[in-house]
């Protein structure tokens, strides 16, 4: 262990530029790192970092049209604000509770209490009428309509309107009621999706385009014109100054093939060389709204990193390895 | 009825050891790591450090089976090392680089949140 730490280091420095960061999507590029750091990183985003969602169910009253099981499965999907979660315990490791799985250090607790009274109208039932013990872990829409009521900067639209109806749960009509109590818990989309906090985090290598001048002098403005058109995304262009084939956007390729597929039915193999760099990868990270795009990949380090500490050789396994090495060698 | 727990995938049963190693009985400085409960997560990056390290002949990462949730890192070394040296290396590196990558991440966000204000 010692020598080890002492030995030389392959360590690598990662630069990250962000081009676009909101509450819930960030567009980020990665640097001087490889494939396998990246989809670690993409796969930890995924399914491993930590969120709240509900988790129990005890339902009291329920006569709307919905079975009980639908209903829950319909609560557990509902995205909760998860800041407090990396710091929550799991329900399984928690030794306030015995492993009940629902003490406030493990677990939050929600009610909902809707009854339809006598009025022709259905009655909506949303996230907004959950009930939370605890404020830091409430339905996102609810959160996001307490921001908006606070002043937050957005002007006040339809789609902000809509947004702040909640995610509905279930109708009721007249006389019908829903009363239940429901837990919600810490867990990861390893186990179930509804605690992934991500819809979806994808990179793409960044495009190395070389165009060979040299062929390209050799083309007619219409076969130029073809091959730009070649391209089913918008990858080239033609500069109206110099009717020179130029790169309009290198990232909206999207490693078909087509382009160079033309050139090679004009008879121009190599006219334009396509390679994917494999140290620049180009993230976008998309979130249910349960934790800032920011704090997901900041989460997504540290839980990284907390896996790599528990892959760590204990001293014993190190000594045994030691201890055969200098067998041999003696 | 007979599918296995979810939480099965990444929980360590008691009396197991996340990671255990195993030298090779034909060939010196060559051995197998059995790691608990990971996947292609931690495989990965693991090998791919373990092929930045001059002194590892060999390394790499299978899953047995789906339902076995273990992984198997073989690593073979030079003389100068062995495997439970090159292992240890590899994942101080690779902690020692995401801790730089998190630190990257703070430095840009705050360049990227002051940036707006530049451009006044």
């Amino acid at each position: 262990m010692e020598r080890a730490a002492g030995g030389v280091s392959y360590q690598r420095f990662p630069r990250v530029r962000i081009r676009e960061l909101k509450d819930d999507y960030a567009k980020f590029e990665l640097r001087d790192t490889d494939a396998s750091m990246a989809n670690a990183l993409r796969r930890v985003m995924i399914a491993e970092v930590p969120t709240v969602a509900i988790d129990l169910v005890e339902i009291e009253v329920n006569s709307s049209v919905l079975n009980d099981e639908f209903i829950a499965h319909r609560l557990g999907l509902i995205p909760l604000t998860s800041a407090a979660a990396m710091a929550m315990r799991f329900s399984r490791d928690c030794d306030a509770c015995d492993g009940d799985g629902s003490c406030e250090y493990c677990s939050v607790e929600f009610h909902l209490a809707a009854r339809a009274t006598d009025s022709d109208q259905t009655l909506e039932v949303t996230s907004n009428d959950l009930r939370s013990t605890d404020p830091k872990v409430c339905p996102v829409d609810q959160a996001r309509a307490y921001q908006h009521a606070l002043g937050g900067t957005e002007p006040f639209d339809t789609a902000a309107a809509a947004d702040q109806r909640g995610i509905l749960i279930v109708k009721l009509r007249r006389g019908q009621e829903l009363r239940l109590r429901a837990i919600a818990r810490k867990g990861i989309g390893k186990d179930h999706a509804k605690w992934s906090p991500a819809a979806t985090v994808t990179f793409m290598y960044e495009p190395e385009i070389r165009i060979n001048e040299e062929l390209m002098e050799t083309l007619t403005l219409e076969e130029k014109r073809n091959l730009v058109e070649s391209s089913p995304t918008k990858v080239f262009n033609i500069d109206p100054n110099t009717q020179q084939v130029v790169v309009e956007d290198a990232e909206a390729y999207t490693y078909d093939d087509e382009v160079i597929k033309k050139a090679d039915a004009m008879g121009k193999p190599g006219l334009i060389e396509i390679n994917a760099k494999e140290d620049s990868f180009i993230f976008t990270v998309e979130t249910t709204g349960a934790i800032t795009a920011y704090e997901l990949i900041m989460n997504a380090i540290t839980v990284l990193r907390q896996k790599l500490d528990a892959v760590r050789l204990q001293d014993d396994d190190a000594d045994l390895g030691e201890l055969g090495a200098h067998l041999v060698g003696g | 009825m007979n599918a296995p727990d979810r939480y099965e995938r990444f929980v360590v049963p008691e009396g197991t050891k996340k990671v255990s190693y195993e030298r090779d009985t034909k060939i010196v400085n060559a051995g197998s790591f059995t790691i608990e409960r990971e996947d292609h997560t931690i495989g990965n990056i693991l090998r791919m450090q373990l092929h930045r390290d001059p002194n590892v002949l060999f390394a790499g990462y299978k899953l047995p089976h789906p339902l076995q949730y273990k992984i198997l890192v073989r690593v073979h070394t030079a003389n100068q090392s062995t495997p439970t040296q090159a292992y240890t290396q590899a994942i101080n590196d690779l902690d020692k680089e995401l801790e730089n990558l998190k630190q990257a991440f703070e430095d840009e966000k705050i360049r990227y949140e002051e940036r707006p204000k530049q451009g006044y």
